[in-house]
């Protein structure tokens, strides 16, 4: 009885003894036919998902019925249900967007009493403003993506880098009207850089000389662009002040350094406040935020990449 | 009980007496330290500080640009005796500008900030350094750094006649930005030809007060 029962165990076990060293002597030869069958798998499934998303099974000819080069919708469009395609972002052929999350690393900007922290907020409202205008099709770059703090220059020499751009920097103030957003560009004195430079006194020449190259100067970047830059931070001051009520009318001008240096337009947007009760406050503003930004830019640049705004390259 | 003994308990129970009558007067001091703590900047306030108006100086009607809300700043009139000397009357207004504000909200500047000199060069430029309390301690944002470099162009401009335009330094040093972000490294202008046109107010007009 027992020898009975045994038997089968016994085969089992020569039979398994038998297919190890049946694999290990022919490992090579099981380790290739393996790779062949996955990369037969997985070349295989995106050509189906492919097929399925170009022609769906309703518009398929039937087997044995010879194929036609009439596009599926026209050979056999379904009256009810459309073929699904999968909703593709407009390719924008426009400008960069270059979306600068102010502060970051040991400068958290400015801090509430209810631990709202300006570094924090301004970067969730950078993503979602990335994510709102790479939804339009816009190409997208980020100044910072992480608790870091690259320098105003830095920040500019991303902007700088492309050559059809428009900087657009986040901020929160520490005080203003709560729930109130105001849109900033740079503003230069009128008066000529070195046009009167500082003098030992009245008789002397200028210690420095006036400029009279033509080139433009990194700290003189965004001059070029100051219409622009005006326009646009106009179109979203008006855009910001339907969504957030009591902000004021007007864009500001007003020396941000941050813009000093991108050299394509750039805006400033600040929202107030961080001295706010509840942290939803603020949270709340940054969509609609981000959508004022979309629309703003799609306003002034629209897809095709042809500028609205006069001093744009 | 021998002599030299006696001579030093004598000795010992007059220097704990003195000690404890003078304890009393040491308490006295340390609260009033407490009371009155004085900062840095406020000592060397008082030791720059010179004579804000001397009995020449004419009394006369200024125009002081203090915060008129969370996001503007507005004149008020303020009496005070100037000087006939546009650097010491420059000084005289930004002192009153920085120390006397009518309420603790309407201030623009920080309480401890100093104005350590001014300087008006032959073309019109004003130079003011500020100490490092102005960088320090203004609040983060550009609105209220705008607000506090507004309230000191403002004031300059009513004042103080023939300047064309102002750079403020921190600490005798240019600076790169005011507290993070309005640039001081180029010149604000003062009186610019664009702010005589009615359309361009240097900052959000609000109704002016009178103060004395």
């Amino acid at each position: 009885m027992l020898n009975r029962q045994r038997i089968p165990f016994l085969a089992a076990g020569h039979f398994f003894i038998s297919a190890i060293l049946f694999c290990v002597r022919n490992s090579f030869s099981l380790v290739a036919i393996i790779s062949l069958a996955t990369a037969f798998v997985l070349t295989a499934r995106p050509r189906s998902s492919t097929a399925g998303l170009q022609a769906p099974a309703s518009t398929l000819p039937a087997q044995g019925q010879p194929t036609t080069n009439v596009p599926p919708q026209q050979a056999a469009p379904p009256p009810s249900a459309p073929p699904q395609v999968a909703p593709q972002p407009p390719v924008h052929n426009g400008p960069v967007i270059v979306i600068d999350p102010a502060h970051g690393g040991t400068d958290t900007g400015a801090r509430g009493q209810n631990g709202v922290i300006e570094k924090d907020l301004v970067l969730l409202m950078a993503r979602i403003t990335r994510y709102a205008l790479e939804r339009e099709g816009f190409r997208v770059v980020m100044t910072r993506n992480d608790d870091s703090n690259p320098s105003y220059d830095d920040r500019a020499a991303i902007a700088n880098a492309y050559r059809d751009v428009i900087f657009v920097s986040f901020h929160i103030s520490s005080t203003g009207t709560p729930n109130t957003a105001r849109a900033y560009f740079y503003k230069f004195s009128e008066t000529p850089p070195n046009a009167s430079a500082i003098t030992t006194n009245a008789n002397t020449l200028p210690i420095t000389p006036a400029k009279t190259t033509s080139l433009l100067g990194w700290e003189e970047a965004q001059r070029p662009f100051g219409d622009a830059s005006h326009r646009l931070a106009d179109i979203l001051q008006a855009d910001l002040t339907l969504r957030f009520p009591g902000s004021s009318a007007a864009a500001s001008g007003v020396a941000v350094r941050g813009l000093r240096s991108a050299a394509g337009p750039a805006v400033a947007i600040e929202l107030s406040n961080v001295a706010v009760s509840d942290r939803n406050q603020l949270v709340e503003m940054v969509e609609p935020v981000a959508t004022a930004v979309v629309h703003s830019i799609t306003a002034t640049r629209p897809s095709g990449g042809q500028s609205g705004v006069p001093g744009t390259r | 009980m021998p002599r030299n003994l006696k001579i030093t308990l004598a000795i010992l129970s007059l220097a704990v007496l003195i000690g404890l009558i003078s304890l009393r007067s040491l308490h006295r001091r340390i609260t009033g330290l407490k009371e009155n703590p004085t900062s840095e900047e406020q000592a060397r306030r008082d030791l720059l500080a010179t004579t804000t108006s001397a009995p020449t100086d004419a009394r006369m009607q200024t125009k002081i640009f203090w915060a008129a809300g969370p996001d503007k700043i507005a004149p008020v009139q303020v009496a005070l005796a100037l000087s006939p000397d546009p650097v010491k009357r420059a000084k005289q207004v930004l002192n009153e500008l920085i120390t006397d504000a009518p309420a603790a909200d309407q201030r623009t500047l920080p309480a401890d900030a100093v104005v350590l000199g001014f300087y008006i060069l032959p073309d019109g430029t004003a130079i003011a350094d500020f100490s490092e309390a102005l960088a320090s301690e203004t609040p983060s944002g550009i609105l209220s750094e705008q607000m506090a470099v507004d309230s000191i162009k403002s004031t300059l401009e009513n004042n103080v006649p023939g300047l064309s335009r102002l750079k403020i330094l921190i600490h005798g040093q240019e600076v790169e930005t005011l507290a993070g972000h309005v640039d001081l490294t180029g010149f604000f202008d003062l009186n610019p030809p664009s702010a005589q046109s009615p359309s361009a107010p240097a900052s959000n007009p609000a109704p002016s007060g009178t103060k004395k």
